[in-house]
């Protein structure tokens, strides 16, 4: 019986130890995780883009300008009415 | 000899019987140390739940100097890792006491390379660093927090409750060199993490507005100015920039007035975007026909004053419509002559003129207006042009967002929801618009507004394929020496809304003392560029055209 007790102390320790090691691991991973995020918000930051576009030769068009698809009853064979319509304004 | 194992049996006995539980606790609260363990402060979020500001695991450094053994060592090991002069380390390392910061908020992989180093004496406490990724996007929106992580500006402060969360504590038992003994009372009480706010922002629209705004203030040489986009449905400010501004991971050394957001701290008298108000009363009040033409001169006297039109012309019939066009001053005191004081102030405050709006944003101003029963007959004179009455730029773009949204005041917000730390997301609540005036009344005036880009004083705010509604303003600035006006100096408005016909989005664009001066010059294009960034990043499309508004004068 006291050969059993120690057994299972020695069980609760391990288990202890395993947990305090998983609980380790999660915090790790929980600020990796923000590490991940301020690194996505960093890179996709407005600025950021804007100025490697513009690096790039980009910029913003002048002025707005409205394209409308072309509508109509949709073609029963399957064809495209846009494309088979040089009408199709895009 | 029996004498003396009799004291020491009586000692011992005092010392384990009676005594015992107070040199248990004497003795445990010599080991014992209570660390407190911070909260994970809340993230603020755009209105797509883009981080524009969280928080990042860090340390602060500290030395308990009785423990430090060689203090230029120690200094010169640190010094690099914690960027920082030597001497200025030693003088820390050698000072009295048991605790001095050495730094605080370092990073986790500099904190992991000095505690690497074992240097006795040295410790670490956990804390966290503020982060703003999008850089100088909406700082004075955002705000930013100390050294300790408290708000100190901005949302930051205004919501500090909901994101500073609840700090646990730590209780240990230590041994003399400040390490844990093992088997000894760890005593933890979890932190509860700060809620997450959620903003009306669109940071993308907020780029496009700042970046708007700086080269208009570059170009003007002005000295400064404001942007608001807001959707008039709902009061969600979409964007808010106030320039110059700063960079919120980087403010030390920043000039403190550059973290006001002006567009809701700091009044100014509106000038001519003023007029909208009284334009309102008069066909609300049905003070006079829309088609009545009323006979304007270039100036006329009130009391002891002389006030005049900003260019002469000779005396021109203009209806209620071609006054807004041409924003007449003479023309806006004939009509607010015909609504009488007590209606004229009263529309000023209906359209929440000398109040906060609510917004819920620190340091609010709620503008200036003189109390009723102090205005003369030039009071009432330059209030309906827009001068002696000063007003925020939320508080204009309010009135504005009215006319926009059939005539309701709806108050502005900037946050829209929070979300807990177990992921619960709640909403804010919308707070009833007001009826303000008709809506018959808000078309009417929109007419007007739309009239006023087409063929008056707003062209440069022109946008082609949709019709855009609003009105320019040409405000003189009192001077801060005490009485009248400064000369040649102006704060140029420009404040509208687009399509006409249904209005998505209201934007009000205002320069200080630009080189240009009036708002049809240097704030009418500064509108039409950041509305042009609205309509594609909301998908704007064009809407019916509202008609013209009975006129006099002849358009093209």
């Amino acid at each position: 019986m006291v050969f059993g007790i120690v057994v299972l102390n020695v069980l609760l320790a391990q288990q202890s130890f395993r947990i305090d090691a998983a609980e380790r691991r999660l915090e790790a991973l929980a600020v990796e995780h923000l590490e991940l995020v301020e690194v996505q918000a960093t890179l996709s930051a407005p600025g950021r883009i804007a100025a490697w576009a513009s690096r790039h030769g980009m910029r913003l068009p002048d002025d707005i300008r409205i394209l409308r698809a072309p509508s109509g009853p949709a073609d029963p064979s399957g064809a495209d009415p846009a494309s088979t319509d040089g009408q199709g304004g895009w | 000899m029996v004498l003396a194992l009799g004291v020491v049996f009586v000692r011992l006995t005092v010392l384990q019987v009676s005594q015992a539980a107070d040199l248990r606790d004497r003795a445990v609260s010599q080991r014992a140390r209570t660390v407190e363990l911070p909260a994970q402060r809340g993230e603020i979020l755009d209105r797509s739940g883009e981080p524009l500001a969280l928080s990042m695991p860090a340390r602060d450094v500290y030395a308990d100097p009785r423990y430090v053994t060689d203090p230029w060592g120690t200094a010169r090991a640190l010094a690099p890792l914690l960027r920082r002069d030597p001497a200025s380390l030693v003088e820390l390392l050698r000072s009295e006491g048991s605790f001095v910061y050495l730094a605080r908020q370092v990073d986790l992989p500099a904190a992991e390379r000095i505690g690497d180093l074992e240097l006795p004496g040295i410790g670490f406490l956990e804390a966290s660093a503020r982060s703003y990724p999008a850089g100088a996007l909406a700082p004075q929106v955002l705000g930013f927090v100390g050294v300790d992580g408290g708000g100190l500006a901005g949302l930051e402060l205004g919501y500090e409750d909901l994101l500073a969360g609840t700090p646990g504590e730590r209780t240990q038992e230590l041994d003399p060199s400040g390490k844990p003994i093992a088997g000894g009372i760890d005593v933890e009480r979890q932190p509860i993490p700060g809620s997450s706010v959620v903003t009306t922002i669109d940071r993308e629209l907020q780029f496009q507005a700042q970046a708007a705004l700086e080269d208009a203030v570059t170009n003007q040489r002005a000295r400064g100015g404001t942007v608001i986009v807001m959707v008039p449905g709902t009061g969600e400010v979409l964007a808010m920039a106030s320039y110059p501004w700063f960079d919120p991971n980087a403010f030390a050394g920043t000039r403190p007035g550059v973290f006001r957001n002006r567009a809701v701290t700091d009044a100014f008298e509106p000038g001519s975007t003023n007029k909208v108000i009284t334009a309102a009363a008069a066909v609300q009040e049905r003070a006079l026909p829309l088609d009545e033409e009323l006979s304007v001169p270039w100036t006329m006297r009130v009391d002891e004053y002389t006030i005049h039109d900003a260019h002469p012309h000779p005396r021109l019939r203009m209806t209620l419509g071609d006054i807004i066009a041409e924003s007449s001053n003479i023309g806006a005191v004939l009509v607010a002559q015909r609504l009488g004081p007590s209606t004229m102030a009263s529309y000023l405050a209906r359209f929440g003129l000398g109040r906060t709006t609510g917004i819920g944003f620190p340091g609010e101003s709620p503008g200036i207006i003189q109390p009723l029963h102090e205005w003369s007959e030039a009071t009432l004179a330059t209030v309906a042009y827009g001068q002696g009455v000063a007003a925020t730029p939320l508080q204009m773009i309010s009135v504005y967002a009215t006319i926009a949204n059939r005539g309701r005041w709806v108050q502005p917000r900037l946050v829209s929801a929070t979300i807990g730390p177990d992921g619960t997301r709640r909403g804010v609540p919308l707070a009833p618009p007001r009826r303000v005036i008709s809506a018959d009344s808000a078309r009417t005036v929109t007419e007007m507004l739309a009239f006023a880009v087409e063929y008056g004083t707003g062209g440069n705010a022109r946008i082609v394929g949709y019709q855009v509604a609003g009105k320019t303003g040409t405000a003189r600035i009192p001077d801060p020496a005490g009485g009248g006006y400064l000369e040649g100096r102006y704060i140029a408005s420009f404040i509208g809304f687009l399509p006409a016909g249904r209005p998505e989005v209201v934007i009000a664009a205002i320069l200080d003392r630009p080189v240009q001066g009036y708002g049809g010059l240097a704030a009418a294009p500064l509108f039409q560029r950041v509305a042009r960034a609205a309509i594609a990043r909301l998908s704007i499309e064009p809407a019916e055209p509202v008609g013209l508004p009975p006129h006099a004068l002849p358009v093209p």
